[in-house]
């Protein structure tokens, strides 16, 4: 339009959707998972891998932050973003490299010293090594990785995985430099390191100092875990396990010992069942493999039968969390002193850095909680030039936060190699997505989570292999399927926009509303599911995930593709959560004749009457969309939308004497994506009488426009 | 608002037959929201005649836009180049923007797209109906709310007619009979007595009839 209504108001900082704003790295989880939902997934790996160096792994492994946030949690259940990261990588051809399109810049003359190869080290490593620096990363165990190496158990983490990761990472150039362990931070200055990054995690476990608990059979969760996934062979068979503490890592270290052939293994802490740190996953795999819980318990002394380790004495509390000044807030039951047995007691109520190869003038501050002192915008530690994070910082975290202090210290190093305040090349953090609306949430359908193919647990509780297995193509198609698309939907643009209402009507979620005489439509609400902007006759509404030309140009490439053959070029939209009712898109498309070309679209709703006119336009001899049957779209009613477009686009080719049998709408039903197959092939072959369109192809149109 | 209608495929592409280079200029008020003439059906229309062309076998080349209203001077000379570079317009306003553009371009060929309908609005989406005449002597006032004017086929000012049919009007049994509107209405409002005394003539002069009306404010004028 050429006028100009009103002034433009100043561009907004988008907010991220509270996926990629929790993840730590800030991955870009919508992009990934909605190029899974649309099968692209080179793609979908290329936009995991971005953020974060170790995306196989976290794959497997992460916390997962983000899924605790995932507004789909308000609907049903959070998206499986971490399956599908796996799903990614496992289906990422290994040949296109580690990092698709990351670049390395032109070698630079600094070196950079890095203590410790866990994620918060390798993150560090991967990054200035792209930006040209010589990096050596020091590591005190033989083996690379960090607690992803001697800490979590192989059954979660193969170490092929931790491989896959690393070797990229050295022909990046990186020097490894394993068996030592790092003793003095000034050394490495002076032996020309310029700056570096001590990332040291948290290894020292700790035990509460009760009677007997220097006893040898009283065990540390680090060490123990650390010696199994050294190869150390251990032998627990006939041994009555008990397990202090109630979190993740306890949890490991109990399904270890259920592993290493124990006959008995049973957890007990100081939470209640409901309150029990560890992940609830985590929690319900223990419980299955045989582990035995004791909830609300506070232990007095490990008690000795006959000289030998019995078990240790508790009593029964109500335990409310800690008080401000880090005193547990506590209360014993009178009368409940009991007894758990156990012939081998391991501690895993937390654990701390080993600071103790830190300059002793203190040079490096320590904080109160006896971990690294840093500036929390840059990771500077209290001497120049040398940064610190990951666990050594934090004693506790997750994988996905030391890579994101990883990022953070080489940005901050490469400032400070380059005389430039490390404070100001740290992004702002961004801000998350707001909640979705109740009335909004009441149209969404609702879709069961996708469960992860898992290993039985007799079968496991005997192995260290792998418990958790990778989606299958259609399983991660359908998982991704259900992903908000948060903050990527409709935006209106208020210069044209008329008022007309159409939006506020169509729109199957309610969305839309009138603000200031134009259509607003709120960043937070909308499902994108396309309906408004191809209804609005003003064109003022733009999605933002495709375009009216991305559409073009993808109606002229299947056409041109269809037309390869000498067969008559049809062109069809398939609505990919129901034309294939829930098989894979390749396998249907598979059976579809030649001359057919199908674009794929998330809801037949996003189809616009004018897709199928410039279809016919650009010498498409057919053409047809497919979506499900009414009552069953994704979108309530995209797909009724479709149709009455359909209807009226046949009468539009019938006044221009193209002939509207030449479209058709097609409508398959769950579970039955033979229709759609039967329904093209009748197609085709009624196409085939018809013979081919009068309109010439290439089109002088197709060619000018 | 103003309601109108595309007119049929043939019907245009007979009036542009003669041309080869042609403008399809919409409107983004009225017929925008008539789903008529905006920048949708522009597109849609600009299609559905490059495919005509191509069938036909002929060269005519199309070129899209769209203004804020046709019936304002300022925004169609906005719009001069294109218009003059353009063998013929196809106008997607109502008449009155044809008609504009006629007036600013003497030397232009400016035709129709849409056939202008009535003064009307949405009942629901996708359904529009007529509401006025714009006879220029509104009787609302008299008849509850509802006009006999535009609704009832006979303009009956004292109505309803023999043919009005369990509220259906007998010229067409799916259009509700304006003065059983009106009488319900009335009823509604306990003014019913209003139809014991006959409504006088109507001054038509007001309307059509008069010749084309003019309005002026002279404290408005510059
Ligand atoms: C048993 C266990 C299971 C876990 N499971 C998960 C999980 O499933 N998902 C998740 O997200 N997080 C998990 N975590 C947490 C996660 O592993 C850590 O948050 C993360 O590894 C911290 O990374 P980092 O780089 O700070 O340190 P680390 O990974 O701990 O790496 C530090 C490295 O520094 C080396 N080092 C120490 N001192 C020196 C020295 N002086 N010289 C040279 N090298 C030195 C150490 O040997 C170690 O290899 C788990 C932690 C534990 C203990
Ligand atoms: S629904 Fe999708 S975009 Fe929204 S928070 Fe979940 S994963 Fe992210
Ligand atoms: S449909 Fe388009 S023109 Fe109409 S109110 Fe919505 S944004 Fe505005
Ligand atoms: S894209 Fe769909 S959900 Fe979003 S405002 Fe438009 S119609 Fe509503």
């Amino acid at each position: 339009m050429t006028s100009e209504k009103r002034d433009l108001a100043p561009p907004t900082v988008e907010p991220l959707p509270p996926c990629a704003a929790t993840c730590p790295a800030h991955t870009d989880v919508r992009g990934y998972v909605q190029a899974i939902a649309r099968g692209d997934f080179e793609e979908a790996y290329r936009i995991a891998r971005e953020p974060n160096p170790i995306p196989y792994i976290c794959g497997k492994v992460c916390a997962h932050p983000c899924e605790d946030q995932c507004r789909r949690k308000d609907v049903d259940e959070p998206i499986a973003i971490c399956a599908l990261k796996r799903f990614a990588t496992e289906k990422h051809d290994p040949r296109l490299g580690h990092a698709p399109r990351l670049t390395q810049a032109e070698p630079r003359e600094e070196k950079v010293a890095i203590v410790g190869s866990g994620p918060g080290g390798l993150t560090a490593a991967h990054d200035l090594a792209r930006m040209g620096y010589k990096v050596t990363v020091f590591e005190a165990y033989p083996r690379l990785g960090g607690t992803m190496q001697v800490g979590i158990p192989l059954y979660r983490l193969p170490r092929e995985t931790i491989d896959l990761e690393i070797a990229p990472l050295k022909e990046l150039g990186i020097e490894f430099v394993t068996n030592v362990r790092i003793a003095d931070v000034d050394g490495l200055l002076s032996d020309g390191y310029r700056s570096v990054f001590i990332a040291v995690g948290s290894h020292v476990g700790a035990k509460l100092r009760l009677p007997n608990a220097e006893l040898p059979d009283v065990w540390l969760n680090t060490e123990f875990l650390r010696r199994v996934a050294l190869g150390e062979k251990i032998d627990l068979s006939h041994r009555n396990v008990l397990v202090l503490g109630g979190g993740n890592v306890a949890i490991d270290v109990a399904r270890t010992a259920v592993r290493l052939g124990a006959a008995q293994v049973s957890m007990s802490f100081l939470e209640s069942d409901e309150t029990m740190p560890a992940h609830p996953w985590e929690i319900e795999e223990a419980k299955e493999e045989g582990i035995l819980m004791y909830p609300s318990r506070t232990f007095k002394e490990c008690v000795l039968d006959e000289g030998k380790l019995a078990g240790v004495k508790c009593i029964k509390v109500d335990f409310r969390g800690f008080k401000p000044d880090g005193a547990l807030d506590i209360d014993e039951f009178v009368d409940t002193e009991h007894i758990l047995a156990a012939d081998l007691i391991i501690f895993s109520i937390g654990q701390g850095p080993d600071l103790s190869f830190l300059p002793k003038d203190g040079s490096i501050a320590q904080t109160k909680r006896r971990a690294i002192q840093v500036d929390p915008v840059t990771l500077a530690t209290t001497k120049p030039g040398v940064f610190a994070g990951g666990d050594a910082v934090t004693r506790v975290g997750f994988i996905i936060d030391a890579v994101a202090a990883g990022h953070r210290a080489a940005r901050s190093i490469d400032a400070y190699l380059r005389g430039v305040d490390p404070r100001t090349v740290q992004p702002d953090e961004s801000e998350k997505l707001g909640a979705i609306q109740e009335k909004t949430i009441s149209h969404i359908r609702k879709l069961e989570r996708e469960p992860l193919p898992k290993t039985d647990a007799a079968t496991r509780r005997a192995t260290f292999d792998e418990v958790e297995h990778g989606y299958t193509e259609t399983q991660a198609v359908r998982a991704a399927l259900r992903c908000l698309t948060c903050g990527a939907g409709a935006t209106v643009d208020t210069d044209k926009c008329i008022a007309c209402l159409t939006c506020v009507r169509v729109c199957p979620f309610e969305v839309p509303g009138l603000e200031r005489g134009t259509a607003n439509v709120p960043v937070e609400q909308c499902q994108a599911c396309g309906l408004c902007a191809t209804e609005c006759p003003a064109k003022a509404i733009t999605m933002k995930l495709y375009s009216d030309d991305d559409m073009i140009q993808d109606i002229k490439r299947a056409i041109k593709r269809a037309k390869s053959d000498s067969e008559p070029a049809i062109v069809g939209f398939a609505c990919r959560y129901c034309a294939y009712s829930g098989e894979e898109p390749k396998v249907v498309q598979a059976r579809f004749p030649k001359n057919v070309k199908v674009i794929d679209v998330l809801c037949s709703g996003k189809v616009d009457s004018l897709y199928l006119l410039k279809a016919f336009e650009y010498g498409a001899d057919a053409v047809f969309v497919a979506g499900c049957i009414v009552g069953e779209c994704h979108n309530d009613k995209g797909n009724v939308h479709a149709g009455q477009r359909v209807a009226y686009v046949k009468k539009i080719l019938d006044e221009l004497g193209l002939n509207g049998a030449r479209l058709e709408m097609f409508n398959t039903a769950p579970g039955e994506c033979t229709s759609v197959v039967e329904d093209v092939i009748r197609l085709a072959a009624k196409v085939k009488e018809l013979g081919s369109s009068p309109v010439p192809y290439p089109s002088r149109a197709g060619r000018s426009n | 608002m103003i309601k109108a209608k595309q007119k049929p495929i043939a019907e245009i592409k007979t009036l542009i037959a003669p041309y080869r280079n042609i403008l399809i200029l919409g409107c983004g008020t009225c017929v925008t929201i008539s789903f008529a003439g905006g920048e949708k059906e522009v597109g849609m229309l600009a299609s559905s005649l490059r495919i005509a062309a191509a069938m036909d076998k002929n060269a005519q080349l199309f070129t899209e836009a769209t203004v804020q209203r046709q019936c304002e001077w300022e925004f169609i000379d906005a719009i001069a180049d294109q218009i003059q570079k353009a063998d013929a317009v196809i106008s997607l306003a109502c008449g009155i923007g044809v008609q504009a553009l006629a007036e600013r371009y003497p030397d232009k060929v400016i035709l129709p797209g849409v056939n202008t309908t009535f003064l009307g609005m949405a009942i629901e989406h996708g359904v529009m109906v007529e509401r006025c005449r714009a006879c220029g002597d509104c009787i609302l006032g008299l008849t509850g709310g509802v006009c006999p004017i535009a609704r009832c086929a006979k303009n009956l000012l004292n109505g309803p007619c023999g043919g009005s049919q369990r509220g259906k009007c007998e010229v067409n049994p799916e259009t509700d009979c304006a003065w059983q509107l009106i009488y319900d209405r009335l009823g509604k409002l306990g003014q019913l007595d209003r139809l014991s005394s006959l409504m006088t003539y109507k001054d038509w002069s007001k309307d059509y009839d008069g010749g084309p009306r003019k309005i002026v404010r002279e404290d408005l004028k510059l």
